[in-house]
């Protein structure tokens, strides 16, 4: 029986070592001010604490963007960790963090985009610079003097000469709000160092990177550092690059002893979110309802950090060109710095917020055209050959027939009335490097891979595809943890790579090992686009999806209801096909959640809503009739299918509420808004 | 304060203290099913059944188990039936959030409106179809 069953698996937050002590942190309560003083004449001796002198030596971290301090001098949000502590116990920990005593002195703090790129708009790393080591590979464009961390810009024909071709041109502008990943086990690690070497046990989607990060922070040699991932109780982007690590590490060197932190539900809310965006739209088409030029402006909220927002940025903005032929393009899309909690990594990275803005405004246009959405968006589509506006020639797509299949399934073409439709492309990490191991025991397999177990169940999926490759049963395929020392290098678990890297690297470790003792397979994907004109290869392999909604909706109350959602993904070939199956469902629910109730709410940069009673997660009882396809191929590359469900939902119900005459262009789609829209 | 119960079929006793949760007693017993999540009774991560009742056990003073019965999923044998169903529909990703559901289905009586019964427990991995899946294989 399956150890989550019966509850045998063992989560990164139950890592326990002899003699650790507990983590407990100080965080401030104001989005901006400088830590004058650091009172710690209250912490009883049995504690360590650690205020920012005392770490300020180390410099900053970050994957893309190194910006962040371990403890924070001049808080950038509210949250912001400020001084910790360590202790025997939880709670002895988090009695000696109310003690300690700061003093802060405010600064003007700016909680919009559109506010911090405003001229005479305070700014939040003056110094901010490009990291020298990025662990990320994206070529980061800040904009000296500016909040901007990031610019990414797609140019493609001429967009002058576009518009002016165009008979209709349509216009809006659409805001996505900030929201909890809320895995249901909080961000966990512990440290130890053992002679001049540091261990970590942490759930985390990137183990390499975060080892990378943590070497230039401590200025050792990468080797120095073990990263060990046990599996997470989900996560969902929510636990990459470097989070709590750099924190414990501190802490544990200071103790002489492993400390570990767990943080509370509370917490959670203010170290990492999906960022909140607002992303305008213009897009001419040509009379007969061929699409002629489009223009997408995107600001990014990453809040105090820039994490990976510049990567987010550089996702939203070509999602939002969506999978169309459009001659003429520009996109400029902007990470920006606020006061708010950082914004990082959450499935669908990017492609939700401006997908939701894309493909609404394809739905205003059809309504100018006086064409069906559908039919608009079936004259546009790529096909196989086509340019996509990052000058990529696109094979193996399937967008028309994701379409079509979720067209039917909800009836759209017999009646329209109450029904909506989404088709999106995603890419998927470009570049990047996945490695594998494979080894022959007396009685079977051990497969090494960093590849992050957070439910996607990715451990099966590997001992399925070596059980076929080897020709033995799955249970004879052993797969251990991510642990740095032991697995071989992998860029990290995410943007649904992981099938389809591992898988193919898998084959090559199997080829490599013959009738020995063990092989070694490497694969890498090359790429990449130029920041500046967004031209190049931003993905190798394309994640392509189609969802359709059928809602009803309370004209009092404006209350929506979703009869039914279905969610149309190419997969290439399933390798594991309930998990495949969870994963399209989970994404449609997660999309769910974000369409109708899901967001952090803000008061002065306070998260207002900081629990699962306020933030609300989808619950049984909203989960809709749910269908969904797994499209396939013969002979097919395997496609990830991790997040491709999720941003079609939002739109699909925007405009199934749109053909009822509600235009909502904010996320999410509450009764207010739809009452305000009607 | 020693707290004499029942606890997954064997009489026990836990030496806990008088504002302590049950959660945190459970826990330091070595029971990992029972889960610390939102800590404050919404999300079902740390149920139990308390003489065969759902109740959240960050919620649920230790001290109030006197002479009670609590069950957790390391009292359920592998041939359990909810256990199997949800082995066999898939009806997990993460697995957090499992041993809750588990117990809140071994808690269901037949005509019980299903999605009412699991109003309790959330699965932020969205696996509700194929929990739904496993209740209707439990109930046949």
């Amino acid at each position: 029986m399956d150890p989550r069953v019966t509850a045998d698996l063992r989560y990164s937050c139950e890592v326990e070592r002899p003699g650790m002590l507990h983590a407990a942190f100080v965080r401030s309560p104001h989005p901006h001010a400088r830590v004058v003083a650091v009172d710690t004449s209250a912490v009883p001796g049995d504690a360590v604490v650690m205020v920012p002198a005392d770490v300020a030596h180390l410099g900053r971290y970050g994957c893309q963007v190194k910006d962040q301090r371990v403890l924070a001098d001049v808080a950038r949000h509210v949250g912001d960790v400020v001084a910790a502590v360590a202790a025997p116990t939880r709670e002895a920990a988090r009695s000696a963090a109310r003690l300690v005593d700061v003093a802060y002195e405010q600064l003007p703090a700016v909680l919009d985009p559109l506010d911090a790129v405003a001229r005479g708009a305070p700014l939040i790393h003056p110094q901010a610079a490009a990291s020298a080591r990025d662990a990320v590979s994206i070529d980061v464009r800040p904009i000296a003097g500016t909040n901007v961390c990031h610019r990414f810009r797609i140019r493609h024909g001429d967009v002058a000469r576009g518009f002016a071709d165009a008979d209709v041109v349509v216009e809006e502008v659409f805001r996505t709000a900030a929201a909890a990943h809320a895995p249901m086990e909080p961000h966990a690690a512990v440290a130890e160092w053992r002679d001049g070497r540091l261990v970590l046990w942490s759930g985390t989607q990137t183990p390499f990177n975060t080892r990378a990060d943590l070497a230039g922070l401590f200025g050792l040699p990468e080797q120095d550092i073990r990263v060990i991932a046990p599996p997470m109780g989900g996560s969902f982007g929510a636990k990459t690059f470097v989070r709590l690590e750099a924190l414990v590490a501190c802490l544990a060197r200071r103790a002489g002893r492993p400390v570990k932190a767990v943080l509370d539900r509370g917490e959670e809310f203010v170290t990492l979110n999906r960022h909140p965006a607002v992303v305008r739209v213009r897009i001419g088409a040509r009379s007969g309802g061929t699409l002629v030029a489009k223009e997408v402006d995107c600001w990014a909220d990453t809040g105090a950090y820039a994490d990976c927002g510049p990567g987010v940025a550089t996702k939203m903005g070509y999602a939002g060109v969506g999978p169309y032929r459009i001659p003429h393009v520009r996109v400029d899309s902007l990470a920006v710095y606020t006061n708010l909690p950082p914004g990082g990594a959450f499935r669908g990275y990017g492609a939700t917020q401006s997908v939701w803005a894309s493909e609404r405004t394809m739905d205003l246009l059809a309504g100018e055209l006086g064409i069906s959405p559908l039919e608009l968006r079936r004259r546009n589509v790529l096909r196989d050959g086509d340019t996509f506006a990052t000058g990529e020639v696109m094979r193996d797509v399937h967008f028309e027939e994701c379409l079509q299949a979720a067209a039917d399934a909800v009836g759209y073409e017999a009646d329209p009335r109450g029904k909506g439709l989404c088709v999106l492309l995603k890419g998927m990490q470009t570049p990047s490097r996945a490695e594998i191991a494979v080894e022959r025991t007396p009685v079977g397999y051990v497969v090494r891979s960093a590849s992050c177990e957070m439910g996607q169940d990715v451990r099966q999926s590997i001992r399925l595809m070596a059980a076929q490759m080897l020709g033995c049963e799955p249970g004879q395929v052993e797969v251990p943890d991510p642990d740095t020392d032991r697995s071989p290098f992998d860029t990290r678990t995410t943007s649904s790579r992981s099938t389809y890297m591992m898988g193919r690297a898998l084959a090559e470790a199997v080829r490599d090992m013959g009738d020995g003792e063990r092989g070694h397979g490497e694969v890498r994907n090359e790429g990449g686009l130029d920041p500046d004109t967004g031209q190049g290869v931003a993905s190798t392999h394309w994640h392509q999806g189609a969802a359709a909604a059928h809602v009803s909706l309370d004209l009092e109350t404006g209350r929506t209801t979703v009869e039914h959602l279905h969610a149309s993904v190419y997969a290439g070939r399933v390798v594991n096909r309930p998990g495949a199956e969870l994963q399209n469902e989970g994404s449609m629910l997660m999309g769910l959640g974000t369409a109708l109730f899901e967001g952090i709410e803000f008061a002065d940069g306070q998260v207002t809503n900081a629990n699962l009673s306020d933030y609300n997660v989808p619950a049984a009882g909203d989960v809709p009739r749910l269908t969904h396809d797994l499209v396939e191929r013969d002979g097919a590359d395997v496609h990830g299918l991790g997040e491709t469900a999720l941003p079609p939902v939002p739109p699909a119900i925007g405009n199934a509420l749109a053909s009822l005459g509600a235009h909502v262009t904010e996320l999410p789609i509450t009764p207010e808004r739809v009452l305000e829209a009607l | 304060m020693n707290v004499e119960l029942i606890l997954n079929g064997r009489a026990a006793t836990l030496d806990v203290r008088t504002d302590e949760m049950l959660l945190e007693a459970l826990r330091r017993e070595g029971l990992r099913s029972v889960r610390e999540t939102c800590a404050i009774g919404v999300c079902g991560a740390c149920t139990v059944l308390l003489d065969g009742e759902p109740v959240s056990g960050c919620l649920t003073l230790a001290a109030t188990v006197a002479g009670r019965e609590v069950t957790t999923v390391e009292g359920l044998d592998e041939a359990d039936p909810v256990l199997r169903a949800f082995n066999e529909a898939h009806a997990f990703q993460c697995g957090w959030c499992t041993p809750g559901f588990v117990l809140t289905v071994k808690a269901m009586r037949p005509g019980d409106d299903v999605r009412a019964a699991l109003g309790g427990n959330l699965c932020r991995c969205g696996c509700y179809v194929k929990i739904e899946q496993a209740v209707r294989a439990c109930a046949s």
